[in-house]
This record gives C-alpha cells, sequence and structure tokens, in this order.
C-alpha cells in the first residue's frame, strides 16, 4: 500500500466533513422546532408559569437540583416532584425549611417566599411535569 | 478495501496502491462506519418491531427506490471511466464521464425528492412511528451525502476541464470517486435493507 | 523564547493555576457537604460552592485556552503579538471580572446577585454553568472578542500555519456558540435545546480543537517529528472529533421533551465519539515513539501523553459506558454523570493547560526545561493528580450504579435522600481521593519553586 496522505486533502475533508455534519444537525434541529409544540406544552404557559421559572432561575435551584435530570446531584429530581408530593405538599416542604438548616443532614435554604411567589413556582413544576420528556423519570422518585 | 475498484487489467499498477489520498480514506471509514452502526440500529429496532416495520415498509416505493439503485450504479461506472480516462490521458473523456456521473446523481435527488413529497404530502414524519423514523433518517442522512459527493465531483470536474488530470497525476480524481463509490455502497446496502428485506 | 511578546502567557498562567487551586478547594468543600450535610450551612450553602467550583474550572481553563494561545500563536506565526499590551489590559479586566463574580456568588444571595446586576433586564441567570450576571456575560464577550482580534491578527500578518487555524477555528468558534448563554426562552424545552447549544458544543466540540491544537504544538515542539506528518493528522482527529460530535449533541436531547429519534440519533453518534479520542491517544504515543530528539523536558512529555489517555477514559470511555438511550434513561442525572464530568474534564482540559504550562512556563523563565528535580516533583504531582481522579471517578461511578439500582431500578424505588445516605461511604472515599488530589496539587504548585542545577537557557 503506497497510498498517498496530503495535508491539503486532510484539510479539505476537515472542512467538507465539519459543514455537512453541522448541516445535518441544523436540518435535525430544524425539524425538533416544527415537533416541539406538541410535546413542550407552551400553549399552556401563563405569565405565572414564567415568573415561576424566573424564581427557579434567580434562587439558583439548579445547583443542587436537577430538572428533568440536568442540574446538581446533590438534591432530588424536581420535573416530576408535584407527582411526589402534591402541589401543597411542595409549598409546604419549602416553607418550612429552617433558617440554619438541620444538624448533620443536607438542608435547603429557607427562601422566604410569599404565597404567591409559591404558587407560581409550583405552577411552573406542574408545567415541566407536563411536558413530554419520553416517560421519564422511570419512577416517582425521581 | 471494501471498495472493488474496477482497474482494467492492462493498468493495473504492479504492486497493490491505494487510489487516492488515505485521508479520505480514513474518512470514508468514518462514514461506513456511522452507517454500520446505523444499520445495526435499524436491525435491532426491527427485531422488536418486526411486525410494524413489515407493514409500513409495504408502503414504500420500491420501483423508485429500484430506478435509484439503477441511477447510483450508472453513476459510478462514470465516474470509473472518467478515472479510466485519466489514467490513459484521455482528455476531454474525463469531464465528460465525471459530468455523466453527475447527472446520475441529479436524478437520484430528483427521485428522491418525488419519493419524499408524496411521503410528507401524507403527513409523514420522523416521529410518526419507529420504521418511519429509520426510513427518513437514513435515506435523508443517505441524501445529504449524494448532495455531498455531487459537490464533490463538481469540484472534480472544474479540475478535470482545467486539464489537471492525467496519468501523470490522478490522486484528487481517485479520491474523490472513492467517495462517489461509498455513496452508491451505501445505497446498495440501504434499499434492500429498508426498501425490499422482510 | 522566540518573541518577547510571548512574556504575556506568563500571567495567564499564574491566574490559571491559582484559580485552579480555589476550584479544588470548593471542590473538597462540596464533597464534605455531600457526607456532612450542613457543613458551611447556611454561610455557604451547596448550590453557591458548586457554581463557585464549576465557574472557576471553566475560567481558569479559559485563562489556560488564552495563555497558550497567546504563547504559542506567536511562535507558529514566527511575528510578535499583533498588541502585548491590549492582551494584558484584557488579562487584568478579566481577572478582576471573575474575581467580583465569585465574591459577589459568595458574599450576597444569588437572588439579591441577580436583582443589583441586571437580570431583569436581560433574564440569563440561574442555568448550569450560565450562573454570570449579565455584566459577566458581557465581560466574557468583550475579552473573547478582545482576545480574538490579537490573535486573529497576529495570525494574518505572520505565517498561517495549519495549527494556528485549527486554534483560531476552536476559539472563534468558543465565542460564537458562548453567544446561545443570552437565550433564556419562557419555554424550558427550548432554553435546554439552546443551553446545550454553548455546553456541548462547546466541550465535545470546539473545545476540542483548541485540545487538538495545542497537543500538535508541544508535539512538534518535544519531538522533532515533521510538521507537515502532525499537522495531517491533526486534521484527521478534528475532523473526527466533529463529524461525531456535533450530531453527539443528540444524548442531551433524549428526556428534554426534545422528538423520540434523538433517542437514535444522539445514541448513535455518541456511541462513535471515543474514536477521535482513541486517535488522539494513539497519535500522541505514536508520535512520542518516532521522535527525533530528547527534548530535556520530560514533564511536558508526560502531560502530553497523559492528556490523550485520560481524555480517552474519561470523554470516550465514561461517556460512552452511559450514553446509550436505554442506558442513559437509568443513569441520566445521577452520579454517573458526575464520575464521567470529572474524569473527561480533568483528562481533556485540565491536563492540556497543564501541559501546555509546563512546556511554557520553562521557556517563559528562561531554561528549555526545569530542573531534574523540579520535574521529578512535577511528575509525582501528575501521577498524584491523575490517579487521584480515576479513584473519584471510580468511586462516584460506583455510588452512582448504587443510586440508580437503589433509586430507579430495583422493585421498591426508594426516595433520593434514603439512598444518598445509603451509599455515603463511597461520597466520604471520594473525598478522601480529593484530598490526595489536593496534595498533589501542592506538590505541583511546589515544583515551580524547585531550582537545582540549571539547564541551558532556551
Amino acid at each position: 500500500m503506497s497510498g498517498a496522505f496530503t495535508k491539503s486533502m486532510a484539510r479539505n475533508i476537515f472542512y467538507g466533513g465539519t459543514i455537512f455534519f453541522f448541516l445535518l444537525f441544523l436540518a435535525l434541529s430544524f425539524d425538533t422546532h416544527s415537533q416541539l409544540p406538541k410535546r413542550d406544552m407552551r400553549a399552556n404557559i401563563t405569565p405565572q408559569i414564567a415568573e415561576g421559572k424566573k424564581l427557579w432561575e434567580v434562587n439558583n435551584c439548579i445547583g443542587c437540583h436537577t430538572l428533568m435530570g440536568e442540574g446538581a446531584y446533590f438534591a432530588p429530581e424536581l420535573g416530576n416532584v408535584v407527582v411526589r408530593y402534591g402541589d401543597e405538599g411542595v409549598k409546604a416542604f419549602i416553607q418550612s425549611r429552617p433558617k440554619e438548616g438541620i444538624p448533620g443532614r443536607r438542608s435547603m435554604p429557607q427562601f422566604n417566599f410569599t404565597d404567591e411567589q409559591l404558587n407560581a413556582i409550583v405552577a411552573f413544576l406542574k408545567h415541566v411535569n407536563s411536558i413530554n420528556d419520553a416517560n421519564w423519570p422511570p419512577n416517582s422518585q425521581g | 478495501m471494501p471498495e472493488p475498484i474496477l482497474i482494467p487489467s492492462a493498468e493495473a499498477p504492479p504492486a497493490r496502491r491505494l487510489p487516492g489520498d488515505l485521508a479520505i480514506w480514513f474518512f470514508i471509514l468514518a462514514e461506513m462506519l456511522a452507517f454500520a452502526v446505523f444499520f445495526s440500529a435499524y436491525a435491532f429496532a426491527r427485531a422488536s418491531h418486526v411486525e410494524e416495520f413489515n407493514l409500513y415498509q409495504q408502503t414504500l416505493d420500491r420501483n423508485l427506490g429500484a430506478l435509484n439503485t439503477f441511477l447510483l450504479i450508472t453513476g459510478s461506472w462514470f465516474v470509473v471511466l472518467a478515472v479510466q480516462a485519466a489514467h490513459q490521458d484521455k482528455g476531454p473523456a474525463i469531464a465528460r464521464n465525471i459530468l455523466l456521473g453527475w447527472l446520475c446523481g441529479g436524478g437520484f435527488l430528483v427521485v428522491k425528492v418525488i419519493e419524499y413529497s408524496a411521503k410528507f404530502g401524507a403527513g409523514i414524519s420522523m416521529s410518526t412511528n419507529t420504521f418511519y423514523m429509520f426510513y427518513i433518517s437514513l435515506t435523508f442522512f443517505h441524501f445529504m451525502h449524494v448532495i455531498l459527493g455531487m459537490v464533490i465531483l463538481t469540484v472534480l470536474w472544474v479540475q478535470a476541464r482545467k486539464g489537471v488530470y492525467g496519468s501523470h497525476d490522478a490522486h484528487g480524481l481517485e479520491s474523490g470517486a472513492a467517495y462517489w463509490h461509498m455513496v452508491d455502497l451505501l445505497w446498495i446496502v440501504l434499499f434492500p435493507l429498508v426498501y425490499v428485506m422482510r | 523564547m522566540q518573541f518577547k511578546s510571548q512574556a504575556v502567557a506568563k500571567p495567564y498562567f499564574i491566574a490559571a493555576i491559582g484559580l485552579f487551586v480555589g476550584q479544588i478547594l470548593f471542590g473538597l468543600i462540596l464533597g464534605l457537604q455531600y457526607v456532612l450535610g450542613d457543613f458551611l450551612f447556611p454561610a455557604i450553602p451547596f448550590n453557591v460552592a458548586r457554581m463557585v467550583h464549576t465557574n472557576l474550572l471553566i475560567v481558569w481553563l479559559l485563562f489556560g485556552f488564552m495563555g497558550g494561545a497567546y504563547y504559542m500563536i506567536p511562535e507558529e506565526s514566527e511575528t510578535e503579538l499583533f498588541s502585548p499590551k491590549l492582551a494584558l489590559i484584557l488579562f487584568w479586566t478579566f481577572l478582576i471580572a471573575g474575581a467580583l463574580t465569585i465574591v459577589g456568588y459568595l458574599a450576597v444571595p444569588y437572588a439579591t446577585l441577580a436583582e443589583l446586576t441586571g437580570n431583569n433586564i436581560l433574564e440569563t441567570m440561574g442555568r448550569e454553568f450560565l450562573e454570570q450576571p449579565l455584566p459577566t456575560k458581557l465581560g466574557i464577550v468583550v475579552v473573547a472578542l478582545g482576545f480574538l482580534f490579537n490573535i486573529t491578527m497576529t495570525v494574518l500578518k505572520g505565517k498561517k500555519t495549519s495549527i494556528s487555524i485549527v486554534l483560531l477555528l476552536g476559539l472563534w468558534g468558543l465565542a460564537v456558540f458562548f453567544l446561545f448563554s443570552f437565550y433564556n426562552p419562557v419555554n424550558v424545552v427550548l432554553d435546554k435545546f439552546f443551553w446545550w447549544w454553548t455546553v456541548h458544543l462547546w466541550v465535545e466540540g470546539v473545545w476540542e480543537l483548541i485540545l487538538g491544537s495545542f497537543l500538535a504544538f508541544v508535539l512538534i515542539k518535544t519531538t522533532g517529528v515533521d510538521r507537515e506528518v502532525i499537522e495531517k493528522w491533526l486534521y484527521v482527529i478534528v475532523t473526527l472529533t466533529l463529524i461525531t460530535g456535533i450530531i453527539g449533541t443528540g444524548h442531551h436531547y433524549f428526556w428534554i421533551g426534545t422528538p423520540e429519534y434523538w433517542q437514535w440519533w444522539g445514541s448513535i453518534f455518541s456511541a462513535l465519539e471515543p474514536i477521535p479520542f482513541f486517535a488522539m491517544t494513539v497519535f500522541a504515543f505514536n508520535m512520542v515513539n518516532r521522535r527525533r530528539r530528547e527534548h530535556p523536558n520530560k514533564a511536558a512529555v508526560l502531560w502530553a501523553l497523559g492528556t490523550g489517555v485520560m481524555a480517552f477514559l474519561g470523554a470516550g470511555v465514561w461517556g460512552f459506558l452511559h450514553t446509550l438511550a436505554p442506558v442513559n434513561y437509568y443513569t441520566h442525572g445521577t452520579q454517573i454523570t458526575a464520575a464521567h464530568g470529572h474524569m473527561a474534564f480533568y483528562g481533556a482540559y485540565a491536563m492540556v493547560n497543564l501541559m501546555m504550562i509546563s512546556y511554557a512556563m520553562p521557556i517563559l523563565r528562561g531554561r528549555a526545561a526545569n530542573s531534574n528535580k523540579s520535574q521529578v516533583l512535577e511528575m509525582w504531582s501528575f501521577w498524584l493528580m491523575t490517579v487521584a481522579i480515576v479513584f473519584i471517578t471510580l468511586f462516584l461511578t460506583a455510588a452512582g450504579i448504587l443510586q440508580v439500582w437503589l433509586q430507579r431500578v430495583s422493585d421498591a424505588p426508594l426516595p433520593f435522600m434514603v439512598a444518598q445516605d445509603k451509599i455515603a461511604l463511597f461520597y466520604w472515599m471520594r473525598e478522601w481521593a480529593g484530598a490526595a488530589f489536593l496534595i498533589g496539587l501542592i506538590i505541583y504548585i511546589a515544583s515551580f519553586f524547585v531550582g537545582g542545577d540549571e539547564k541551558e537557557a532556551a
């Protein structure tokens, strides 16, 4: 085997292959975007849910929890927490966190949310739970 | 090498020589590996959805598929002729055969678009069911390879018209030809697998 | 040092190592919080410590990339840096902005920080790894653009080698894909979809171009193998990286509301993702075996080989372990992911930066290589940190397998916290391995201060 191996050919293949696969990725993403409205329940997003998402973000919940499996692995999955505890259970849990934590245990901070804010957070979590995410997680424990 | 490249016996070089550039063979190998994994995934998915796969396979247009097989094999043949012409320094025949190969590729795309428009028109998408997911994914992935192959043929054609290729140098031409044959070969596996095999 | 302006790399490298120390200290705090839940609570809650840990990682890697580029590009382009002054201004800008951000994380509650820094104008905060306040994000863009301008102008006025071109593509890609961090729609599925365009297309896309380019540069310098040979292999490797890695993004689109076909596309292409890492390992070993001279800097060669092997193990093997959709259904969002993340980041990006620093720092300090004594110490630190990360990964993997079993697979799935308590032993062992890593890092820093008989000046 005495085939040549040139840098210019390797370079051309690099550019060609990269552009090719990036275009393929764009095509798949384009198809995804046409399918998403049927799956992400965007029609149901209310200002309250948007407020809930904002509270989720500005309190950095993802720094301990996962949401649909993404985030930190220090505290439970919350994409389905409304299934585990129910709306009132979630609110009661958040409200009852002791300010100084629980001795020796992983502790969630006390955020001093108002009732309105708690409702928004629960609305957001319920919305996430309603998204068609291919039946993940495997069971209600998350 | 998996690719039977037809080199006429009079032309056969004394030592086994890899036609084209080693770099293109790495790329071809990687691409074939991706397709091989994709085909295996198809077989794996089919094993658990035999009924569904058999049922929806009936809805595919085998005649158009066969026509496309013919077009790609013919296209490969023209490209072989182009490489031969280069080795024999028959200048004008190089560009002409590349162009004919390109037209075969173009014919493939037209037929495929007709086939797709019927399917998409019927509201079929990648999310319809597992069979259609594979049908669209595999054929579209291959479709894009045909387009890439045609881009490569265009470059070869331009170069051939400039008189770059001949017995002194057929390096780039052979590399592009090898890629085009891969596109053909993949379809020859894909067509029976998705359209015919039950 | 061939060009005077390469010296600007030095402060970047020093800052990178300093921030690396910070990252590891916060890592140890996190590890301890895993087992002693109320450690430092409520002063530094877990989420804050984690944010500091991951953000310091990103920032020190960026400092390393920038320092490496400032060192490498003049030598590759065979010309002085376009503007060393700009490089120094940007250094201080980035360092101060980074430090203020970390202080902000630690000093005030995150919600207050968001309020103070204009998150209401454009909501971008509170998403994993992209927690930086708006001014910091904008600062990153400004620094990145200034840096890219400086580097690109240098390449344009000098020689354009393949290594510089690949590096430039990687760095420009880094800047372009960071822009997706400013897009945060209310629709959480879209949010997550494009979040990965920054995160995945960074670490499994454009950053690998930077990695490949640094590795190729150091291999040329230390082995004396023909540039032509190394550059064409570089092209082959980065081609393999991108043709598998771009569609490989699909392995993040299994369970976030995106269509099911990503389970196939993502599985198939990410199953191929180990190949470029394997090729990189073979490449590094091959070039070192074919070396035409014995470079006095043995430590840099060790890092080069190490990054090949560890990137393959961490990103390739540990990535493949849980990338197929049917497996990932059970392992998604568990300690398995953490195990993979730790080894992949260390193996690919921490080690390649340490390789660059190891090669460049002695030259920046006026010698071809450090004294034998110093190199021996550096190699000890290599082994200590590398073995420590292997054990961290193994313990987290064990914890992850048990977690998956207890919480997701068994007939009576346990609640998250109950399962966590049962695997605490592995978290303790991980913490000890983490302490060993810190010792390795201290030895690494000590190696800079060990003199001994100096080799001839470069």
